[in-house]
């Protein structure tokens, strides 16, 4: 053991020492290298070069960097032998050290920029060791992940590993440590050169498959800017497309585009091929697909791929009424969830038509639709997505309907019973609102539907038109009463009564439409004459 | 029950209460100008009859600055949005914004710079929270080239960019794609057709591979006559109108090849059973819906009239600017007004036969227009532009402009500064594209440098292109 004085004196030298040593981690690199550079040079090249030349040294000082200069062994060999002994005399003299041309004079960009385009030069020499331990972590990583890549391909050629004897196998603990190692691989690359690795890069599940890069044209049009995730999932979408895979990770890789973008229709066409081919339950489809859809309310593609799975869905549950009744409704619960958001949403509704045709949810007292609908009007009796819902409910329902008849033209096969329920219908949601265009035109809809005249309705209309033409007593509470009224005029051949009620219109009651009003009014002149 | 006017205001109280700052002005604004009602009529008829009048504003006509003579009590969502948008719009339309230069007759001035600035930011670099717009690029460029050779602007600056762009987005299986390596759609093979079209020239042109077009538009020709919009993708009105205007533009043959699945049912051609899928589209309200089943639209009305194939009863519709029947106001309606003249051109001709004038005939309109002409210049100048210095147009004032809108409402307002006439060629007169845009002759509301070049009414591009692009590959045989 040291005595305990000697102690003390360690202490202070650890000290003095650790100083030294902060010293040393707050210099940069380059003055670090600056300054062993001028350990191996004497006082006066240094002054000299910060002198900007010989001229500034004393004569003495010239003499001996000339010498100095000329002890490089390269110089040195021009001498004659005893110039050369002359030389190393003086050299001797002027004592300086003999370290010249082991290390050159240090450039403050010779050890590159970091990521942020920072000399690493600059780093502190602290920083600059925590740099290079990252390094070394990276190329440990990168032999593990070799010795990984390795040990995958023997087992997938199921080759047998001489030192146990045993088939190379991967196990799922290897993967696990890849995913780990590939994660702090992309975390270190990221750190020390910027390079981004995505997901799909560091995941050892996409290694075989060589990302297809979106190369942009120089000067294209309306180029985006991709976010990285972005960029690199779509790569690798344009790459197993081609190669034409259905797989569990192109499903996942679908799903995770279409969080970034839900209008990429290549991708929602794509995945439904991988959901053909791969047989994924529709409910699981359905569940999911019913999130997105509440995420995004306007997106059309959405709807289009909910179609495409009720065809591909409906030929397993057609033989069972049950099983119909049930998914019907469901999806009329998950519609009416959307309708909530939106009452008018256009793709919805197209999707509601075509349900009702498919799963053949006409009757009420099975499906409740007209119910359902009947419901809507209720809510907000101008919601005419939801009259024109009706008027397909109510129309084509193929038990008396005449397969394909177009919906302006009468279809004798309809009940009159029906025609009539539907007129009082209209009349009675007409009486709540008399300006609401929506039921006017079911009504007419549904006059042309039963083969009946426009003026069956004429008591009905003149409720709401009265004394057209006299200026004291005029009273129109519905323009679109009034328009109705010249049609039944028209058609019961009183031109002159329909010519007052366009003209009335265009001069009072619906002004806008003038340019309209006027040209029904030469038609029917034009016709007469 | 039926309701009077005076009923109609206690419905406007309710809504009042509700939102009180958003509506006093307006109803204010309503008031003024009920008092002023009939005393507007007579001035505006003589101011419009001579233009020369300059000076202090004259008033508006109350049609434009007010609620309808008949609006009914009941509150529901629907009355409820429409009023919040009315009430936007009023002090607008009355040219009460002291912000905003109005001419003597109260319509604002076109931005005609900053809609081009703004056009010109929209198909540049785009920053990364338009990657949602990644598979309608082509959209984007139609859009924006479109509003800029209304506006005036060179857009064949555009072209070797574009020609660049538009070979990377072509698929060698035919048509383009939203963007490289994106399934073949043909929303977005219409956009680019048209874009190139628009920019125009062989070099321009000659991007299109038509044959492999012609191979890909017969595999998505169905059986009822209809189109997919993309292998596997839906089919509807939009497949038909797109792919019919590219078909007619690139003269691409009609005979379907031989894999086609139209073929194998039994379709003569690529036209075969197309008119008849739309009129299937056609719904009880008279208008045209996306599907057959579907209600009604305003945007798919166009479709169906561009493709020669006017549906009955139409009349019955067609004077209304909504997109669908009581569906709160939307310019975007005023863009579907690039139909509008199509439709009277093609109801008009039946009523006035071709015997007066030999058998090239110009129709000379008695009247101006189904629609009101200045009820839409009025809405466009005041609300549907963005009168900040960020240009562009929008849908209603509070919503945000975009390119979308700024295309399709500057195609209706063009649409509004000119009439068209059908050449009438007897009872051929769409279906052989005879027709011809002019200046309306009658008094303007806006200031003559406020108007635009005049639009195609079919295809949506610029005046001109289409004959010139019709010409270049009819002189083409084969591909």
């Amino acid at each position: 053991m040291p005595p305990k004085n000697n102690k003390g004196g360690a202490k202070a030298k650890d000290s003095s020492a650790k100083q030294e040593n902060d010293v040393a981690k707050t210099q940069t690199v380059f003055e670090r290298a600056q300054a062993a550079y001028d350990l191996t040079r004497p006082p006066y090249d240094k002054e000299r070069e910060e002198l900007g030349g010989l001229h500034a040294l004393s004569t003495v000082e010239k003499t001996a960097y000339a010498n100095w200069f000329c002890t490089a062994p390269d110089e040195l060999a021009f001498l004659s032998k005893k110039a050369q002994k002359e030389l190393w005399k003086q050299v001797n003299e002027t004592n300086r050290p003999l370290r010249r041309g082991q290390i050159d004079k240090p450039k403050p960009d010779q050890w590159g920029k970091d990521k942020l385009g920072r000399n690493i030069g600059d780093y502190t020499v602290q920083q600059y060791e925590q740099r290079i331990e990252k390094q070394g972590q990276l190329t440990c990583l990168k032999a593990l992940g070799r010795s990984f890549a390795s040990k995958r391909l023997y087992a997938s050629k199921g080759l047998v590993d001489s030192s146990t004897g045993e088939v190379y196998t991967l196990t799922e603990e290897d993967i696990k440590a890849e995913k780990q190692r590939r994660r702090e691989m992309a975390a270190l690359k990221k750190d020390l050169y910027g390079e981004k690795m995505g997901p799909y890069s560091t995941d050892p599940e996409w290694d075989d498959v060589v990302p297809v890069p979106q190369m942009e044209p120089e000067g294209a049009l309306a180029a985006i800017a991709y976010p990285e995730d972005y960029a690199e999932s779509m790569s690798y979408l344009r790459a197993v497309m081609a190669a034409n895979e259905y797989s569990p990770r192109c499903l996942k890789l679908t799903e995770h585009i279409i969080s970034m973008n839900p209008a990429h229709y290549t991708v929602w066409l794509y995945r439904f091929a991988n959901i053909q081919h791969l047989d994924i339950p529709l409910l699981d489809e359905i569940e999911w697909l019913n999130g997105v859809a509440l995420d995004y309310l306007k997106n059309y593609q959405i709807w289009h791929h909910r179609q495409l799975l009720l065809e591909h869905y409906y030929p397993t549950i057609a033989g069972s009424p049950d099983e119909v009744k049930r998914f019907a409704r469901s999806e009329r619960a998950f519609i009416m969830a959307m309708f909530a958001e939106d009452a008018k949403n256009y793709h919805v509704w197209s999707y509601r038509q075509h349900l009702t045709r498919k799963l053949g949810m006409w009757e009420n007292e099975e499906h409740g639709e007209l119910d359902s609908i009947e419901g809507m009007i209720d809510d907000d009796v101008r919601n005419n997505s939801a009259w024109s819902h009706r008027f397909f409910l109510v129309f084509s329902n193929p038990r008396y309907a005449t397969p394909d008849s177009h919906a302006t033209e009468a279809d004798p096969k309809v009940p009159a019973g029906i025609v009539d329920r539907e007129i009082k219908y209209a009349q009675a949601k007409i009486k709540l609102a008399p300006q609401n265009q929506s039921p006017w035109n079911y009504l007419r809809g549904v006059l042309v539907k039963g083969g009946r005249e426009l003026g069956s309705v004429q008591a009905f209309v003149e409720m709401y038109v009265q004394n057209i033409g006299n200026e004291e007593t005029e009273q129109v509470h519905s323009s679109h009463a009034l328009e109705q009224l010249a049609d039944i005029y028209e058609e019961a051949g009183d031109k002159e009564k329909a010519d007052l009620c366009w003209k009335r219109l265009g001069e009072k009651w619906d002004r806008i439409r003038l340019g309209y009003w006027e040209w029904k009014r030469r038609s029917l002149k034009a016709a007469s004459s | 029950m039926p309701v009077t006017t005076s009923l109609a205001r206690a419905r406007r109280k309710v809504v009042f209460k509700r939102t009180p700052a958003a509506l006093s002005s307006a109803r204010m604004a309503i008031m003024e100008n009920r008092a002023t009602d009939l005393a507007v009529d007579e001035e505006v008829v003589s101011r419009m009859a001579n233009p020369s009048v300059r000076g202090s504003r004259l008033p508006i006509d109350a049609l434009y600055t007010s609620e309808p003579p008949i609006i009914d009590p009941l509150v529901t969502a629907t009355s409820t949005a429409q009023d919040q948008t009315l009430d936007q719009c009023l002090p607008l339309l009355k040219a009460a914004d002291c912000n905003i230069e109005y001419n003597a007759n109260g319509v604002p001035r076109l931005h005609r710079e900053r809609h081009i600035k703004y056009l010109e930011t929209t198909i540049g670099n785009l920053p990364a929270p338009y990657v949602g717009a990644d598979a309608s690029r082509p959209w984007c460029i139609y859009w924006a080239l479109n509003a800029l050779s209304l506006l005036g602007a060179d857009v064949s600056k555009f072209r070797e960019s574009l020609i660049a762009t538009a070979t990377h987005m072509q698929n060698k299986t035919g048509g383009f794609g939203g963007g490289f390596g994106q399934t073949s759609h043909l929303a977005t093979t219409y956009a680019m057709v048209l874009s190139l079209v628009i920019v125009g020239g062989e070099s321009a042109y000659e991007v299109i591979d038509r044959r492999a077009m012609w191979k890909w538009l017969s595999s998505l020709k169905q059986p009822d006559g209809g189109f997919q919009m993309s292998l596997g993708g839906e089919v509807d009105v939009r497949g038909a109108y797109c792919a019919a205007v590219i078909i007619s533009l690139l003269n691409i043959p009609l005979n379907l090849s031989s894999d086609s699945p139209a073929s194998a049912a039994g379709l003569a051609d690529l036209y075969t059973g197309l008119a008849g899928y739309v009129q299937r589209c056609q719904t009880f309200e008279g208008g045209i819906s996306a599907k057959p089943d579907a209600e009604a639209h305003g945007h798919l009305m166009c479709h169906a009239l561009s493709l020669g194939s006017p549906p009955a009863n139409m009349p019955q519709k067609a004077a209304f600017l909504v997109a669908r029947t009581s569906l709160s106001m939307v310019v975007t309606a005023t863009g579907w007004v690039h139909a509008g003249p199509l439709i009277q051109a093609s109801l008009r001709a039946p009523s006035q036969p071709a015997h007066d004038s030999g058998p090239q005939r110009e129709s000379t309109p008695e009247f101006v227009s189904f629609y009101d002409r200045e009820g839409l210049i009025r809405y466009i100048m005041s609300c549907g532009q963005d009168h900040s210095s960020k240009g562009g147009m929008r849908d209603k004032p509070s919503h945000r402009s975009d390119a979308y809108h700024t295309c399709y409402v500057l195609s209706g307002l063009t649409s509004a500064q000119h009439v068209v006439s059908a050449v009438l060629a007897e009872d051929e007169y769409v279906a052989n594209m005879a027709w011809k845009v002019s200046p309306y002759s009658d008094p303007q509301l806006f200031d003559e440098q406020d108007r635009l070049n005049p639009t195609d009414p079919v295809y949506a591009i610029p005046q001109g292109k289409r004959e010139e692009v019709m010409t270049y590959f009819l002189s083409k045989p084969g591909f």
